[in-house]
């Protein structure tokens, strides 16, 4: 191919050309991707546009690469002039073939700040990008940043209304601000979105799971109810990707939040907390909401309800999680993320019930503590061969006891729901049935990997949690 | 965990023939589906003639493993699917899916039959339906009678090829693969991975 600068110079602006003009003429792209071929065809152009998917042909990158990039760098320093429009498609173009060139973004950023370019439209950039490159760091970083401009406008807009407000002596505007929280949730999604797309592509890809944890941790601080339908959404995907240690990295950091927010209480239903969901930046448009009026005992009454409510919540979120982990481990031999997971879950629970026993003790009879005093009995010094076999066969009878107890000394009409709720909650883990779980891995199953794994968990229970006790 | 291709063929004397197959591509870029799915059929093949009769195998390539059985009569079965997917489930679905098209295909139209001329349609629905092996019905116990030490297994490609045979070169040779797709393993090979290009 021995074609001459000027030659080089026309085709890369026709491509770059292309494909500006194949965004506008389908704004529905939603993939873009290399066609392997090594000859050029000439005559035609080297984009091609099929059901919303956008193609280069390879043998077109070697020279349109180096040019725009040079180009860039040429303006950068200063030695040429590029108007805004050339530089949002040259950027454009750069950074679908090469979105780790921080320059470009950084250019992007400028453009975003004077207005030239909206949010949306990085965002959208971005998103196709990592459709070719899933792990492109500099475009994870590049979204933070939007994310964050984004939301400074609205907690922007929110303020400014409610100052507004506030002068003519009125409340903040709560059809405003409902349409600022309907976006942000809908920004919310998108990101979800975005991140399991990747995180489909490419196993294990650290760069999106942990871009989604910093999305929940910034737009969604406190929104139990978020970390409860990722949690739910997000089981299907841990169970067909059961050697993914980053699926279950995310679990483990949404069980983590959801049992640090459900602890804390105020519980999911009472007003603070709602005040707080959208995201950090919004205090400001909800605290109106927060003037109850309901007598104080009343308050109480239902402060305490709510704590029951979360500490049942809690209960089953990690009853939950360990039965899934059994099914998985069961099904699915030989997969040690999944043993790792189960030692995170377990740590997590063994913590937990520590720190919450003396609150609990501390506070009023109900099922939860009954389930919880009950659970740690059995956790005695673990039994050398690990087979845990006393004191979890007496264990049913013993809980039940322990419940009418419970119901014979709280005959108001709220706790028998409370109750029910106790009831229902089957046992939770403890350390025997953990040594049960190990034991009866080993008796059925000839997997060498399993066996090795189980043997592993079962020194672990051993050695940190035995001393634990 | 992920299945990409399920294929019945027949070993014949000295080549495999295709008779039928089913694909699942969607994890794959658009525009290098329609190479891999040529890399799969072509690899199915190779599996099927370079295994011997009445033998089951599993190859790892890459991210992928490939499970082959070859019944005694030479009708053969081959499933892609990466390493995560549990094997004996793979194994069930072959024994399932030949003992199907047995019944179904006449076996006169085995060594001469083509994806165009095979009247059996299952292939997709057992190929959608096993994607996610707890809802197949294969993850039951029953499924220990297999006996798994008799799978051979096979670390690379390379090792079912003959002495001084080449996968480089039988790629080069085969009338099954367009020029696409043999463009698209040599930028595959040199990147030593088979979805990434540049």
């Amino acid at each position: 191919m021995a074609e001459t600068e000027e030659e080089v110079d026309v085709l890369v602006q026709r491509v770059v050309k292309d494909i500006t003009n194949a965004f506008k003429r389908n704004p529905n792209i939603d993939e873009i991707g290399v066609i392997p071929c090594p000859e050029a065809r000439y005559n035609r152009s080297p984009i091609v546009l099929v059901e919303n998917k956008l193609g280069v042909e390879s043998w077109c990158v070697k020279f349109l690469l180096p040019y725009v990039h040079n180009k860039l760098l040429l303006y950068r320093q200063r030695k040429h002039w590029l108007d805004r429009e050339a530089l949002v498609d040259i950027t454009c173009t750069l950074l679908l073939l090469n979105p780790d060139f921080t320059t470009a973004w950084n250019v992007r950023k400028e453009l975003l700040q004077c207005g030239v370019l909206n949010p949306e439209k990085d965002l959208y950039l971005g998103k196709l990008a990592l459709t070719k490159f899933p792990k492109s760091p500099e475009t994870w970083i590049h979204r933070r940043w939007v994310l964050q401009q984004i939301m400074q406008q609205f907690s922007s807009v929110s303020r400014n209304r409610k100052k507004q407000h506030q002068a003519e002596g009125e409340q903040a505007d709560p059809e405003r601000i409902q349409q600022i929280r309907d976006q942000l949730a809908r920004t919310l999604h998108q990101e979800m979105k975005v991140c399991s797309d990747a995180s489909c592509r490419y196993p294990s890809n650290y760069n999106a799971w942990s871009h989604r944890i910093w999305v929940l941790q910034h737009m969604a601080k406190g929104n139990v109810k978020v970390f409860h339908d990722e949690l739910s959404s997000m089981r299907l995907w841990v169970s067909m990707h059961v050697s993914d240690h980053s699926g279950f990295h995310y679990r483990q950091f949404l069980i983590k939040e959801l049992i640090n927010e459900l602890s804390q209480t105020p519980a999911p239903g009472s007003p603070q907390h709602r005040s707080s969901s959208v995201h950090s930046g919004s205090h400001s448009y909800s605290c109106s909401q927060s003037n109850g009026e309901l007598p104080v005992a009343e308050a109480a009454a239902a402060e305490d309800a709510d704590r029951q409510l979360s500490f049942t919540t809690v209960l089953q979120v990690f009853h939950q999680e360990m039965e899934l982990c059994s099914d998985l481990i069961q099904s699915f031999p030989g997969h040690e993320a999944l043993w790792c997971h189960r030692r995170h879950v377990f740590y997590l629970w063994h913590h937990w019930r520590r720190e919450h026993q003396q609150n609990l003790n501390g506070s009023s009879n109900s099922a939860t503590e009954t389930v919880l005093v009950n659970s740690s009995d059995p956790g005695s010094p673990p039994s050398g061969g690990g087979v845990g076999e006393g004191p979890s066969a007496d264990r049913p009878g013993h809980a039940a006891e322990a419940m009418d107890e419970d119901r014979a000394l709280l005959p108001e009409p709220r706790d028998s729901k409370r109750l029910k709720r106790g009831v229902l909650m089957p046992g939770t883990p403890t350390l025997s049935t953990e040594h049960n779980f190990v034991s009866s891995v080993l008796d059925g199953c000839c997997n060498l990997e399993q066996r090795r794994f189980a043997q592993a968990y079962r020194k672990w229970l051993d050695t940190v949690i035995g001393q634990q006790l | 965990m992920k299945l990409y291709s399920l294929s019945v063929l027949y070993k014949g004397a000295t080549k495999a023939n295709l008779l039928k197959a089913a694909y699942d591509l969607s994890s794959f870029s658009f525009f290098q589906r329609s190479s891999v799915q040529e890399f799969m059929t072509f690899t199915s093949a190779l599996i099927v003639e370079r295994t011997s009769q009445g033998s089951r195998a599993s190859v790892k390539e890459q991210e992928y493993l490939c499970h082959v059985y070859v019944r005694n009569d030479n009708l053969s079965a081959v499933v892609i699917a990466d390493t995560e997917y549990p094997q004996r489930v793979c194994f069930t679905l072959l024994d399932k899916v030949l003992e199907e098209f047995s019944r179904q295909v006449d076996s006169i139209d085995w060594p001469s039959g083509n994806p165009e001329t095979i009247n059996y349609k299952a292939l997709d629905i057992h190929l959608s339906k096993y994607q996610n092996p707890r809802e197949a019905d294969a993850m039951t116990k029953v499924q220990a009678e297999l006996d798994e030490t008799k799978i051979i297994l096979h670390n690379t490609m390379e090792s079912l090829l003959e002495r001084g045979e080449k996968l480089d070169d039988l790629v080069a040779k085969s009338e099954h693969l367009g020029n696409q797709s043999k463009a698209f393993y040599k930028t595959a090979r040199k990147q030593n991975s088979c979805c990434e290009i540049m």
